[in-house]
Parts: C-alpha cells; structure tokens; sequence
C-alpha cells in the first residue's frame, strides 16, 4: 500500500497512534499494543525511507511501545503480578490517549471561535493626544512581554495609517558593482576628471557613499591617482597600466 | 448651510463647556458609556473602570452595559458589543466581513496551527499549570511553542508550582478570551467523556 507519509500533519507522537488506531480499527479501550507498536515502527520507518527529520518524541514513545510489547510477549509471573501490583502500562498509554483525544476534539471548537473571532474587527483607540498633558512623567511596570505586545499594537496601527497602497523602490548598489560600473565608465572618460563625474547618476547619500568607497578601492589597486584641488574637490586621474 | 452648522456646533462646544463645569452631562448614563466604549475602541473597558468613571455602582453599570448589548444585538446595527475576558468593546458583526475583505481587498491570513491549539486547550482546562504536565499531556516538547504563545500574549505566567525546582505556571489571558469569544472560562466549551465504557463506540466512529 503506498501512503504519503507526513510528519507535519502529526502534532506529536501521541496523534500519530490514534491516528494508526484509528486506521486499524483497533479498540482503543482494549488496545492491541503489538499491532499498534508494529504499525508505529512501519510508520517511523516509512518516514526514514522519506528522508524526513523524525523528532526524538517520537522515538522516546517508541521505546516505551516496544517495552509494552516485549513485557506482553513475555511470561508472566502470576505470582509476583500480585504480591507487587503496578498500574498496567497499557492503560497508562490508554488515559493518555484518550486525555490527548479530548483535547484534539475540543481544539477543533477553538479553532472555530479563533476563526469567527477574526471575522470580527475593532477600531483602535481614539487619537486622545490633544487632551493629553506631556509633562506628566508616565511609569510603566508591566513585563516585557506586554511591552512587546504594545509594539507590535503601535506597528499595525502605523501599518492601519498609511495608505493602503505604498510602493517603496530601494535600490541597494553594492560597492563591488559600483566598482564594475566606474570601471566601464573609465574607458570613456578624460585622463583626469572631477569626481563630481562619477557621482552624477546618484541620487542619494547612499550612492554618494557607495561611488566614493569604490573609489578607495581602485585608488588602492593603484587603478586611479588622486589630487585634492585649491578648490577642495577630489581630482582623479587614470593610472598608466 | 453651513455657516449655520458651525454656528450650531459653536454653541454646543460652549454649552459642553459648561457641562464640562458642573461635571453633569446632559446625556443618559448610557449613552455616555456608549461614547466611552466608542473611543476606547480594540482597546475596550471593564466594567469597574467605567463605574469609576461615571461614579455609578458596578451593578448599574452592568445593567446600563447588558442594555447596550441588547440594544446593538438588533438586525439593525451593524456593530454590537461584546464582553470576552470581561473587556467591554464594540466589534463589527460577523456578516459584515465578507464585505470587509471585498471593500480592503483582503484575504484572510493568520491562523493558529493545530498545536498551538492543543497547548492552549490544555492550559485554559488545567490552569495553572507546568511546562512539564502539559508536556505530559501532549506527549512533546512545549519550550518553544510556550515562548510563542507568551509572545502573542495568549498566556501568561502566574507563578511557581511547589513542586520540586518551584516549575513556572501558566494560565491564559485575557487576550486568549477575546480570541475564542470566551466570556469567563466557564464558558469554554465541555471536555468530551469518554471514561464509560457505554461510550467507547462512539469514539472514532466517524
């Protein structure tokens, strides 16, 4: 039987077996914990042969499925079974389950509050600036965790007032590609010129800043010679190589 | 026209004024909460801030609030006020969102992921309790998913267990009622029984 196998759809260990009880019609109040620790073996190994990553959870419930296992394969010893009386592991793992069932079913409600309670919106807090009085010194002593929970309130509220349609373009030149560009460019230019020349294509501090860096760069590789003028303005020359 | 309104609205702002003096504003207690809850907005209002403000008992309050529920409950409002986790605020009725997302061109994203579901169970039934025991429950790690959840102000910590290295303890917030529409966590829905054995064929039948 081919069956696509996907950890993701597994919140733990514990789904995983009420889902292969589930799939092999097993009782879950009389569990058959050798069919049930084969199944998860097959399941583990499927997930092997996938490549997948197989979370350590799902090995440590794996240990204890084979302990069940080989403890009910073995002999028992009635005599000992009653002096010394241990809550059976089966019906352990059986509460467990069936505790872990309860709150996957009621999670499934929850979802649909969470769901019905996303389709219902607020607005923010009126803007009471102008009744506020800024002298007053404000002292917080909440924890961090509320702090955080206000700035990601302050962040949507700055997203809620901008306008609903923004298109930001930022062009980020590095300086290897600015120096690519001065190179080309040299080629076509007098032996000597102002470095206003090269800076003329930019149209912030950034490209100022990248151009001038690159420049540094070729001066170093001795591609460039350098002069400051009278007049306070970076003269540059080509080298002769 | 105009000229006439602003005059009109001149002389409200001075008869506000004069209110403002006596401290007795001429509108109904109720409708006054109203223009509270108005502005208060996301952010919402207890009930005992609101008796504080208007100097009026808890029980007052409460009945002038339980009149506004009532009152925006009709087929003809298009908001209505809501009470989860015991903070007072108007929401947009939920047939209105469809149109919301039409209008704003929006689509629906943010959503919590099944085990983020499951650990929040947990902790709203069993509060307050351990990282351990809901691990227990869970049968994995809850470290990060924890931190996640105190992160979005789901939960919060409420102090220490007795039990050996004083374990922190968890319980939900007030945040977490607004979000599943808890009014108090009586309201959470009943934990499935299936401790009799009658039952045991109705689990997993589908």
């Amino acid at each position: 039987m081919a069956f696509e196998a996907n950890i993701e759809q597994f919140s733990g260990p514990l789904d995983l077996m009420l889902h292969l009880i589930r799939e092999n019609k097993l009782d879950i109040f009389d569990l058959d914990v050798v069919v049930l620790c084969d199944q998860y073996l097959e399941y583990l190994e499927k997930m092997q042969d996938l490549k997948l990553e197989i979370e350590s959870e799902y090995l440590v419930e794996l240990a204890t499925l084979i302990e069940y296992k080989s403890k009910k394969l073995l002999p028992k010893n009635s005599a000992e079974l009653e002096d010394d009386y241990k809550e059976d592991p089966k019906d352990a793992l059986v509460k467990r389950l069936i505790e872990h069932q309860k709150y996957k079913e009621v999670s499934l409600k929850f979802q649909e509050a969470y769901s019905e309670r996303l389709e219902q919106m607020a607005k923010p807090l009126s803007d009471v600036d102008n009744f506020r009085d800024d002298t007053d010194d404000v002292l917080y002593d909440g924890n961090s965790y509320e702090l955080l929970k206000a700035m990601n309130r302050i962040l949507r509220r700055l997203k809620l007032s901008r306008p609903v349609e923004t298109k930001l373009a930022k062009k980020e030149i590095s300086v290897d590609d600015r120096i690519l560009v001065i190179k080309a460019r040299l080629k076509d230019m007098n032996e000597s010129f102002d470095f206003d020349v090269l800076i003329d294509d930019c149209h912030d501090l950034q490209g100022v800043v990248v151009t001038f860096l690159a420049v540094l760069d070729l001066i170093k590789d001795s591609l460039l010679n350098f002069k400051i003028g009278e007049d306070d303005h970076i003269y540059l020359k080509r080298s002769v190589n | 026209m105009e000229a006439v309104a602003n005059k009109e609205l001149e002389t409200d702002i001075e008869k506000k004024d004069e209110d403002n003096q006596d401290q007795t504003p001429s509108l109904g207690k109720e409708a006054t909460i109203e223009g509270l809850l108005y502005v208060a907005g996301e952010d919402g209002i207890k009930a005992a801030r609101i008796a504080e403000t208007l100097d009026i008992t808890l029980e007052d309050t409460c009945v002038y609030l339980e009149n506004i529920k009532k009152r925006y409950r009709d087929d003809s409002f298009g908001i209505e006020l809501v009470d989860y986790g015991g903070t007072y605020k108007f929401l947009t009725k939920r047939e209105i969102a469809p149109y919301v997302q039409k209008l704003l061109d929006l689509t629906r994203s943010s959503n919590l992921s099944q085990s983020a579901l499951e650990t929040l169970a947990i902790i709203a039934y069993k509060q307050p309790i351990t990282r351990v025991e809901i691990e227990d429950l869970r049968g994995v790690g809850c470290d990060m998913m924890l931190r996640k959840l105190l992160a979005r102000g789901l939960i919060q910590e409420s102090g220490r267990s007795q039990a050996p290295g004083r374990p922190i303890l968890y319980e939900v917030t007030d945040e977490f009622m607004d979000s599943f529409k808890l009014e108090s966590l009586s309201d959470l829905p009943i934990l499935p029984d299936y401790s009799t054995d009658e039952e045991s064929e109705s689990l997993f039948s589908e």
